[in-house]
Parts: structure tokens; C-alpha cells; sequence
């Protein structure tokens, strides 16, 4: 589909929305009984369910247990049905193992580990529908995930993308915008301290135009923990409803 | 606050599976509307350009009025237009990016009164597209439903004009709500700007250039041309004879030749014409291409007509000719694309041909090679050069086909430009040699000077003490490849030697060297200069027969009788010989004549004292003599079993230290010129005997078809203009025993040494020798005749003959400098020429009346001037200069009476020559009508049956036509 105009000279882009704008984002938390944690999100047309177990004793080698600090495991898999051509995607290929190291690294940072030390947390996601922004959408299902089996972190994980398009940072890619080829960032944000949990880009961007791409980011990821916020407020409202009872 | 929608999209993916794509569509409240009478301006936010207050009416055109009236649209007069962003999608769409530059442009142009509204984003306007609801009414309704809502919105103040090209549109919509009007495009134009005359008329022109568009798309589905047919389709066909295989050979007026072999061939006699681009389906000049033949209620003649050059499809004349097969081309077996110079176009042209100027239409050189479209960014920066480029592709949906640059050869007008174009065009190449070749090469310098081997001495025959051998060529002669001998035996019988130098000495088969010179394939000659096919320390030193030097040769010698010439006994054999002298043709002559005057010029005598000298001169003079009238017998006895002589008119162009053309000279027919011809004929048909004999399997021996009646139906009108009839079809029934015997590759004696030694291959290669010569001669010609000063005026004025009628002019021959050449009857502005009592020529009013012999044209003041076939007539020539391709030479019918020179002995001769030119150029359209070009026939006793050398020619004229830069106009007799 080379050759679409992802920006309107009159500032639209191409599903409508502007250029600082999330896509329509909708959460729930707890939704497996089963899990320590679990969550759904709904970014646009991206879904993915986040579940998380533990923390909890090292499974198989106890080698692997850390002195002082808990283990963080992710693991990241696709639904054959997620894209628009149903594929196979086995575990252990090398696009899920990467986005598995990312979320590792963004949880490390995110997780009081130090707290459960020679323990481990799991955390699972399973991307159900596959429409740009993966990576975002898995870090914020897990956050929500994580707090909903009780883990202390440092802060909520906002994660979101951005793209450079004719001079102006594009927030929160959609896959035609990702398609097109143009450079795309990947920024895991600690809202509250403005720390930077992960930050990915690979593709060429000048330097000049990197803070303005890293800003229109950082601001997404900030919108996002608003709304994250919201959801989070709105289940322990709901669960204390519950407990009330 | 958005609202989320979603869109489904179904797409097709390059497998061919269908792909259901979902993608997000979000709407807003408001989005800016551009209009003064807005409401809510905090809410649209209108930021940038709004809209007039003072329009009367706002317009919307329907997505298909954007697509194809944004030029009308353009119009700074027509205000108050909202284009619909569904509108501007179908654009971006459907159209491309060019067109939706445009109106983007259109768009932020500050002068221009119109807006973008964007319709599909505004939640009250996005209508969603329903189940089975086709794309083109989805766009027409939403459009519409955005119309409504922006007319609400302006709170019913301003009307509002849908323009749209559906019918049903304008009727479903057209009184649905108050305030918003559904029209037909046509209907607005006339109703509210019927003043405005530019658009009304673009309208027309639109809507024409549409409809021509729809019926060829109903024909070919979009496509500029069918595709083509597989190849198992054109096989079969070609083996039922549905279709014909064919080489195309003129892509302008084109012509099929059909291939030998197929059966279609002996009901078929003549070319097959294809007529326009369409028809000839992608096919090139030179491509092999499969031919369906179309119902003969569609068959068309060839334009008689001359037109100015042949690059553009020609309606075809007024009175064409008689149908003749008229085909279409369904495949092409082979594509013979090559090189092709081109030249960009100028830069008023490049604004022309549109603002995306990255893709560039070139023009080639050559005029029967289509436009070559080139991506390029620097077209503006070459466009003064030739440059050369291939061809990558032709699709079937694009006009022209598609080229990369490659290089760049010169700039135009240039003379080594000009000179490398010719040589590009030809496929020639002039590569200097490179070290692993050179490495090979014998050394002959001052220091190591090059001997005759012992080894050689023993194996070779050693002519140097014994016989008299001599040289004759043109004047500044390098490479001397032949050399002859005569001598009187011991038993009163003569032996006569033929001695070609030794290339295959030096160069051994399959070495580097044998295998650049076939590439090479011949030696060129242009006008100033050669390109050798050898390296010049062979081809003008070690293997060319100068004087005074030992040199390895290839013989041939005849003992004859004494007194009838009969042929005793002939011996082929490697020799080792020592050429005594180096003559040209025209010292030769003179010595023949008794004339001794010219003995200072020959540089062997120089040295020697009074004495020997006399001697030495003796001794050549008698074997000149003796030689010529050898020559002369063994002529007469081919005559007498039927020889055709073919002669050309020749031009030789002189030039001066600088290398300005100082004149051009036509050169004058020696009789020695003729005996060393026949000394070869006489060694080519011996070998060619010999060859035969020993290497029947390996003697490439080529049949000339017999001769297309066709072709001599020019030749008896002429003939029958005067009075004479020919009976061509005992000229056919003579043609047609003719054979050419070509020698390839026979190990002990090797056709490079008898075909004039450093040439070899067949007459493909020398056809574009000769090619390059005819195109290289001809710049020297435009050049001659371009730069001329005053006492230039008068040469540019000559006698010509007229030698073919068309309906618009006719084809003049001028003897002089050996020209053919069209003369308009009638100019571009429709004038025609007349002469009055004074015989000169003007342009006046009046019309063309072409008759089989004659042409008339007559004034409206009544007067009338008649040329016949023959007439002779006083024409100036000029040169036109062309930017894209070689300058040509104009000739302009001056007077209708021969041209009178000063010099009152001219005319007389200039008659008699005039005469015997003429017969050698009627006689030469017929036989270059043959395929075989310029030949000369020979047939001798009964050998004519087997092998005789017949028409085709004996290289070594071939190659002496080469050297003399023969003016022969192939083209010109093929398509008359």
C-alpha cells in the first residue's frame, strides 16, 4: 500500500485521528480467576491479555534463582488468528523471544524485585488481534496484569509508540502508519518519575527531530497512564464494592 | 471525544487470496468547515483559507467531477468550491499522485477560492458503505450526505450546487432536500457561467479525449496494447499457417517480411504492412515477430504520399496505392533490442510533456524506433548531449516503452558525437585492443624489425626473385591486402597471380585476437576515418602488401594460354612474396595510357638511376598491359553468358589538412579499377570451386530467393514511361540461377584470405559497414552543404533527374554528388509549384494531379506544369537541421529545365552521363530490391550452374564500394 498519504495537508491522518491522538483504549483487570494477575486491553484494533503468576519458588533449575532479587520470566506469543493472513507462530521464534527480552527488561526496571529475592514472577502475553503498537499494548496489559496480583512496583509501565511522518511525530502508530516504513519508536515510560524504562528504535531518524519523536511519545505515554490510571481506580472501586458486600 | 467506527476492507493479496483488513475509522464532532457563515467558529476551529462571502452559491463536484474536470475546476473564475475529502480520496486513488498533486496544490493555492471538507472524519456526515453497495454510489452518497449536513450547518443560508456526472444521482438526489441542488457538470457550466467560453470548450475537449478513451479501453480492457500470445499459441500457429512469422523491418510504414519456409510464403509474394502503433503491438524494428493477417475488407495501401520523416503514423494518403496484406502483430519470437542514441528533449518540451519530470520521453536517432520513456533526474542537464539507452520493458499498458540512460556519447552537432552516434547505431565497436590481444602481435619496429621465419621459408613457395608483384588501391591505402602478378613462362604461356595477404598466420583460430575480429567482424571505413577489425600493426604492416617489404601470402595463380587466355592449370598455395610496387588506381591508368609523367609520383622509382628506371618501367607497363587485357577477355567471356553490371554513382569526399570537407568529388570509373575487380572475381570463383570440391559439407553456399515480381513493378513503369518494356520475368528466370557462395571456416584454406583477406563473416556485417558508411558519409555531406559560404551558393544548385512520382512531390537523383533525395510539390501551407515561361519556380495556390508518369500541378490562375518521370530539373539543396536526429539534406525544385553551368561543356557531357547514371539507378532499385543489395552478376560457361560468384558481388568490390563510401539508399528503394 506504498503511496498512501499517512498525513492529510489538512492534518488528518489516515484512520481520522490527529497526529497527537491515541487510538480508542479500553481495559479490564482480573479477568482469569485462575492467574495471580490478569488483564485485557484494547488498543484500537491491537488486543492482548496479560496473565501473571507468582511471585513464587524458581521452577526447574534452582540454579537460575537470584540471591537478591526475584526473577522476572516473560513470555510473549501471537494468535495465528491475530494479523490479516493466519500464520503459525511457534513459541521460541525469534520475533516473540525478542519482545519477551524487551518486557523483562521493561518489568525489571518497573518491579520492586529486590522484595522477593530467590523468587520468581511469570508473566504472560498473548497478543489476540495484532494492529500496530504490539509492544505497547503488551507492556500496559501486564502492568495492569501486575497489579492485579498485588506485585509492588515503582510505578505504572505506560508504554507507547511514535512515528516520524513529513516532519511531524505521529503518536501511537496503527499497522498501515508502522507499514509504510517510516521510522517508529518504542518508548516504556515510568510516569510519575519520567524515568524511561525502555526506549527501541530501529530505523534511521535524524538526530534533530529525535526529541521531538521522544516528546509526542513520552506525552502518549502519559496519556495512556491517565487511562490506565482510570481502569485501575475503577476495578479496586469495583472490588471494594465486592468485598463490602 | 472520537468515536470509533471500523472499516472492512477486503483486499487481494499477490497470491491471489483475498485479505479482510479491519481498519480503525474514528470520528470528531467537528471539523473545520472553511465557511464565513460557520455557526460554531470555536468548534470547527477554521484556521487558513475560508471560503468567499460574496459567492452566490457554494459548488460540490461528485468524486467523478474532481477525477476528471479538475483542469475546468482550475478555472480562478469559479468560486465557492468544497471539495469533499471523499472526492479527493477517489483521486488519490484512481488517479495517481500526479493528478492528486494537482489538487493539492489547488488546494493551498491562497488565490484559489475553494476548500477541502473533511467529510469522512465528521461524525454526522460519515455515512458507512452497506452491504453490496458498489464503491462509485458509496462515494456519490456520501458526498451528497456531506453536502446536506454542510448546507444545515451554514444554517441554510447559502445554496448549494452538487455537480455530478450520474444520472441516477441527479435523480435520486435532485429534489430530496430544499436548498441543495444535484446537476449535471455540463448543465452547471452552461447554467451559471455560460459566459465562461475557456472552460466550456475544455469541457468538450474533455469529454471527447474520455469517450476516445472508452472505446479503446471497451477494445483492449484498459490496455494500450493486447497482449501478447504465448509462444506454444504462435508455434502452432505458425505451423497451421494462421499467423506468419516475420522480421519487421521498418516500423513506420511497416513492412513484414515473411520469413523463408513458412508456407505461406509462395501464395504470399509481398510484405506485409502493419499499419500503426497498435497494430505493430510493441514490436521494434529488427524484432522476429508473428503476424496475423487481417480479412481483406480491412487491407490498406502504402501512402504514397512523402511525408517529412517517418516517425509519426501517417494517415494514410489520399489516394493510396493498392491494398496490400495488411496485418497485426500477435507475438514477438525474438526481440532484437540494441542501443539506441537519443536525444532528451529541450526544456520547453520537458514543461511540455508535464510537471513530473523525472520521466522523460526521449527521442531516438533513429526514426523507426519509438519514444523511449527514460526515468531520469537529469534530463535538463542532458539535454544537449546524444546519449544512449537501453530498452527495459514495454508492458502492455504503457504507449511508449520504457528505457534507462546509459551513457553519454556527445554533444549534438558535434562532430565526433555525431560520428560515435553513427557508429552506436550500427552496433559498431571501437574498443581499442586490449594488452592480452596485443601480447600476441608479431613486433615490427625500426630496432626488431620483422623477418620471414626459415621454418616458412621451407613450407612456402617463394615468389620474392622470381615473379613481378604489384599493388593497385585508392589513393592512401594502408592496408593493402591484395596484390597481383604476371609473367610470361618458359613455354610462352602466361601465369597470372592473385595474392592475398596472410591473416591466418598471425592470427590463430580461436585466439583472442580471432575472436575480437569476428565480433568486429570487418574493417570500417567511415569518411575521415576506419575503425580496424585487426590491429593496425596487422592490418596496415604485417598483413598488408606494401612495396619493397617480404610479406606471407595466400595465392592463387592461373597458367593461361598465350594467345586465348584459356585457363591451363591453376595452383593455390601459401607463398612468400615481395610486392615491387605500391600503385593507386589512378597512376595505374595513366601508365596504362602511355602516360609516363606520372612515374615521379611513385615512390619506388625515386631511387634509381635513368637506366633501370627505364627498365623497371617497361616491365610494369607490360604487365599492366598484359593484365588489363587479360581482364579484359575473361570479361567477355562472363558477358556473353549473361553478366549484370551494376554501378553506383560514388562520391568521394576530400577533405583538407584540418579535415574541412573541401569537396565532393564523384569518382571517375578507370579501367583498371574493372581488371583488378575481375582478378578477383576471377580468384573468388577458383576458390570458391576449390573450397567446394574439397569441403562439401563445410562451404557455406547461400541461394538467393528468385526476386518478388513486386519489386520490378517500379522498374516497368519507368521503362514503360519511355517506351521500353522489360520483361521481368525473364529477368527473374536470369536472377534467379544466381547463387552466392560465402567460405567459412575451411582449415586449410580459409575464406579470410580470399575475401579480401581482412574481412570476414557474411554480408550481415558488411551491410552495416555499409550502413555506418552511407550514414557517415551523409554528415560529411550535411556538413559540406551547411557551412557553405558565398561561392558555395552556386554548388548548391545542381542538376537532378526525376526517377519517381509521389503525390506530393518526387524523388530526384543528383548525379553530381551522387544524392537522392525528395522534392516537395506542395510546401506545408498547402502551396504547390509552378513554373512560368521563365522556367522558374514559385509557389502559388493550386492542387496536385499525380498520374502514372507525370505529375501536374496546377494553379488557380490556371497555369499548370507537368513533370514527367526523368525530367531533369534544377534543384538547390539545403540542409535541414533536426535536433533529435541527423541533419538531412532538403532539395528544393528550383526550375523545371536542366540546370545550365557556366561552363558550356559541361551539359553535354553531364548528358551522356546523366543517361548511363540513370539505367544504373533504375537497374539498381530493382536489384536492391533483391535483398542482395548492390550485386554484380557473373556467370561463367557452365560453372554458373554449380557455383557461380553471380550476383553476390565479389567481396573485394564489396569492399572497394566500402573504401569509395558507395551512396547507396537502401531505404528509399524498399519503401517505394
Amino acid at each position: 500500500m506504498a503511496g498512501l498519504e499517512l498525513l492529510s495537508d489538512q492534518g488528518y491522518r489516515i484512520d481520522g485521528r490527529r497526529a497527537g491522538e491515541l487510538r480508542k483504549i479500553q481495559a479490564r483487570m482480573g479477568v482469569f480467576a485462575q492467574a495471580d494477575g490478569s488483564a485485557y486491553i484494547e488498543q484500537g484494533n491491537t488486543k492482548a491479555l496479560a496473565v501473571v503468576y507468582g511471585p513464587h519458588e524458581i521452577r526447574g533449575s534452582r540454579s537460575r534463582a537470584l540471591p537478591d532479587r526475584a526473577l522476572v520470566n516473560c513470555q510473549y506469543s501471537s494468535a495465528t488468528f491475530s494479523t490479516g493472513e493466519r500464520k503459525r507462530r511457534p513459541h521460541g521464534d525469534r520475533k516473540s523471544c525478542e519482545m519477551g527480552l524487551q518486557l523483562r527488561q521493561t518489568f525489571e526496571a518497573a518491579i520492586l524485585t529486590q522484595l522477593h529475592p530467590r523468587s520468581q514472577i511469570d508473566i504472560y502475553v498473548q497478543v489476540l488481534q495484532a494492529d500496530g503498537g504490539t509492544y505497547a499494548a503488551c507492556v500496559n496489559a501486564a502492568t495492569l496484569a501486575v497489579m492485579d496480583a498485588g506485585i509492588p512496583m515503582r510505578d505504572f509501565v505506560c508504554a507507547c509508540s511514535a512515528g516520524f511522518v513529513d516532519g511531524t511525530a505521529l503518536a501511537d502508530l496503527s499497522h498501515v502508519e508502522e507499514a509504510a516504513g517510516g521510522p517508529q519508536l518504542a518508548l516504556a515510560l515510568l510516569p510519575a518519575s519520567g524515568q524511561i524504562a525502555l526506549l527501541e528504535m530501529d530505523a534511521r531518524l535524524h538526530e534533530d527531530h529525535l526529541e521531538q519523536v521522544l516528546e509526542a511519545a513520552a506525552q502518549a505515554a502519559r496519556d495512556v497512564h491517565t487511562l490506565l490510571d482510570r481502569v485501575v481506580r475503577q476495578h479496586v472501586r469495583e472490588a471494594s464494592i465486592l468485598l463490602g458486600d | 471525544m472520537l468515536q470509533k467506527r471500523e472499516k472492512v476492507l477486503l483486499l487481494r493479496t499477490f497470491q491471489g487470496r483475498t485479505l479482510r483488513i479491519v481498519r480503525e475509522h474514528y470520528l470528531r464532532p467537528s471539523v473545520p468547515c472553511h465557511s464565513p457563515l460557520c455557526p460554531q467558529p470555536a468548534a470547527c476551529r477554521n484556521d487558513g483559507k475560508l471560503l468567499s462571502a460574496e459567492v452566490t452559491h457554494y459548488v460540490i463536484p461528485d468524486w467523478k467531477v474532481v477525477q476528471d474536470y479538475l483542469e475546468i475546476l482550475e478555472f480562478p473564475e469559479l468560486q465557492g468550491v468544497i471539495f469533499m475529502q471523499t472526492a479527493c480520496q477517489a483521486v488519490q486513488h484512481q488517479r495517481g499522485w500526479r493528478q492528486y498533486n494537482k489538487l493539492r496544490n489547488l488546494l493551498r493555492d491562497a488565490r484559489h477560492d475553494c476548500v477541502l471538507f473533511a467529510n469522512e472524519f465528521q461524525q454526522h456526515c460519515y455515512v458507512p458503505r452497506e452491504k453490496g453497495e458498489s464503491m462509485e454510489k458509496w462515494q456519490t452518497r456520501s458526498i451528497y450526505n456531506a453536502a446536506v449536513w454542510y448546507y444545515h450547518h451554514c444554517l441554510d443560508r447559502m445554496p448549494i450546487v452538487m455537480v455530478t456526472e450520474d444520472e441516477e444521482a441527479v435523480q435520486q438526489y435532485g429534489s430530496e432536500t430544499e436548498g441543495v441542488f444535484v446537476i449535471s457538470f455540463k448543465n452547471y457550466l452552461d447554467n451559471f457561467w455560460p459566459d465562461l467560453k475557456a472552460a466550456h470548450e475544455l469541457c468538450d475537449s474533455i469529454l471527447q479525449s474520455r469517450r476516445e478513451r472508452e472505446s479503446e479501453n471497451q477494445e483492449s480492457h484498459g490496455k494500450e496494447y493486447p497482449e501478447h500470445l504465448p509462444l506454444e499459441v504462435l508455434e502452432a500457429g505458425i505451423k497451421s499457417g494462421r499467423y506468419i512469422q516475420g522480421q519487421q523491418h521498418r516500423s513506420s510504414l511497416l513492412g513484414i517480411r515473411p520469413v523463408q519456409g513458412s508456407d505461406f510464403k509462395s501464395r504470399l509474394v509481398s510484405d506485409i504492412l502493419i499499419h500503426g502503433m497498435k497494430a505493430r503491438n510493441r514490436s521494434i524494428h529488427g524484432d522476429v515477430v508473428v503476424v496475423e493477417l487481417l480479412p481483406k475488407n480491412e487491407w490498406k495501401g502504402r501512402t504514397a504520399a512523402l511525408c517529412e520523416n517517418e516517425s509519426e503514423d501517417k494517415a494514410l494518403g489520399d489516394a493510396p496505392s493498392e491494398p496490400m496484406p495488411t496485418g497485426r502483430v500477435v507475438g514477438i519470437l525474438q526481440k532484437n533490442w540494441r542501443d539506441y542514441v537519443v536525444t532528451f528533449p529541450s526544456k520547453e518540451e520537458i514543461q511540455c510533456q508535464g510537471r513530473n519530470a523525472q520521466k522523460v520521453l526521449a527521442t531516438p536517432w533513429d526514426y523507426r524506433i519509438p519514444k523511449i520513456r527514460i526515468s531520469t533526474q537529469q534530463a535538463e542537464a542532458l539535454q544537449d548531449f546524444r546519449v544512449v539507452v537501453r530498452i527495459d520493458s514495454w508492458e502492455s499498458t504503457s504507449v511508449y516503452p520504457n528505457g534507462h540512460f546509459v551513457r553519454v556519447l556527445g554533444r549534438i552537432g558535434d562532430l565526433e558525437g555525431e560520428i560515435a552516434t553513427i557508429l552506436v547505431e550500427n552496433s559498431i565497436s571501437v574498443i581499442p585492443f586490449s594488452e592480452a590481444q596485443m601480447c600476441k602481435m608479431p613486433v615490427n619496429t625500426p630496432e626488431n624489425p620483422w623477418k620471414v621465419s626459415p621454418q616458412e621459408e621451407q613450407v612456402r613457395k617463394d615468389l620474392r626473385s622470381t615473379h613481378l608483384v604489384f599493388s593497385i588501391d585508392p589513393k592512401g591505402c594502408e592496408d593493402v591486402d591484395d596484390a597481383l602478378s604476371v609473367r610470361t613462362l618458359n613455354n610462352g604461356n602466361l601465369e597470372l597471380g592473385v595474392h592475398i595477404a596472410d591473416v591466418t598466420h598471425f592470427v590463430a583460430p580461436n585466439s583472442y585476437i580471432d575472436i575480437e575480429a569476428r565480433t568486429r567482424a570487418t574493417t570500417y571505413y567511415l569518411a575521415d576515418r576506419r575503425y580496424d577489425m585487426l590491429p593496425s600493426i596487422l592490418s596496415a604492416d604485417l598483413c598488408s602488401l606494401l612495396g619493397g617489404v617480404d610479406r606471407y601470402a595466400v595465392s592463387v595463380m592461373w597458367e593461361l594460354h598465350k594467345s586465348s587466355y584459356e585457363i591451363q592449370k591453376v595452383w593455390y598455395g601459401r607463398t612468400i612474396i615481395r610486392s615491387a610496387y605500391k600503385l593507386c588506381y589512378e597512376a595505374a591508368q595513366e601508365l596504362l595510357e602511355g602516360n609516363f609523367s606520372v612515374v615521379d609520383d611513385i615512390p619506388e622509382f625515386k631511387d634509381m638511376d635513368l637506366e633501370s628506371r627505364q627498365a623497371k618501367l617497361e616491365e610494369l607497363v607490360w604487365a599492366l598491359g598484359k593484365l588489363t587485357d587479360i581482364a579484359r577477355h575473361v570479361r567477355a567471356k562472363r558477358d556473353c553468358c549473361g553478366a549484370l553490371e551494376l554501378e553506383g554513382v560514388e562520391v568521394r569526399i576530400q577533405l583538407d589538412e584540418k579535415k574541412n570537407i573541401h569537396d565532393l568529388i564523384p569518382k571517375q570509373p578507370l579501367e583498371v579499377h574493372e581488371t583488378v575487380a575481375e582478378c578477383m572475381i576471377l580468384a573468388n570463383h577458383w576458390v570458391a570451386k576449390k573450397i567446394w570440391e574439397s569441403f562439401p559439407h563445410q562451404a557455406l553456399l547461400r541461394q538467393h530467393p528468385p526476386p518478388h515480381q513486386e519489386f520490378f513493378s517500379e522498374l516497368r513503369e519507368c521503362a514503360k514511361a519511355k517506351g521500353f518494356f522489360i520483361d521481368t520475368r525473364y529477368s527473374s528466370s536470369f536472377f534467379s540461377p544466381c547463387r552466392v557462395s560465402l567460405y567459412l571456416g575451411c582449415p586449410e584454406i580459409d575464406y579470410r584470405h580470399f575475401c579480401a583477406s581482412v574481412t570476414m563473416a557474411g554480408l550481415v556485417f558488411l551491410q552495416a559497414a555499409q550502413h555506418s558508411q552511407k550514414q557517415s558519409t551523409e554528415l560529411f555531406q550535411c556538413t559540406y552543404f551547411k557551412d557553405k559560404g558565398p561561392e558555395m551558393e552556386e554548388r548548391c544548385i545542381a542538376d537532378g533527374v526525376i526517377y519517381s512520382i509521389r503525390t506530393n512531390g518526387v524523388l530526384v537523383f543528383i548525379p553530381r554528388f551522387g544524392i537522392k533525395g525528395a522534392a516537395y510539390l506542395k510546401n506545408k501551407d498547402g502551396l504547390v509549384i509552378s513554373c512560368g515561361p521563365d522556367s522558374r519556380s514559385e509557389w502559388k495556390p493550386g492542387s496536385l494531379h499525380r498520374f502514372q508518369n507525370k505529375i501536374t500541378s496546377t494553379t488557380t490562375g490556371g497555369e499548370s506544369t507537368t513533370l514527367q518521370l526523368f525530367d531533369h530539373v534544377t534543384v538547390r539543396i539545403s540542409v535541414q537541421a533536426l535536433r533529435c536526429h541527423s541533419d538531412t539534406i532538403r532539395l528544393e525544385i528550383i526550375s523545371n529545365k536542366p540546370y545550365v553551368t557556366p561552363n558550356m561543356e559541361r551539359p553535354q557531357q553531364s548528358s551522356i552521363v546523366l543517361k548511363s547514371e540513370l539505367v544504373k539507378e533504375v537497374t539498381r532499385s530493382v536489384e536492391e530490391a533483391q535483398l542482395a543489395q548492390e550485386v554484380r552478376a557473373k556467370a561463367l560457361q557452365e560453372e554458373c550452374e554449380e557455383y557461380c560468384q553471380t550476383k553476390g558481388r565479389s567481396l573485394y568490390t564489396l569492399l572497394e564500394e566500402i573504401r569509395d563510401l558507395a551512396l547507396l539508399d537502401v531505404s528509399d528503394s524498399c519503401g517505394a
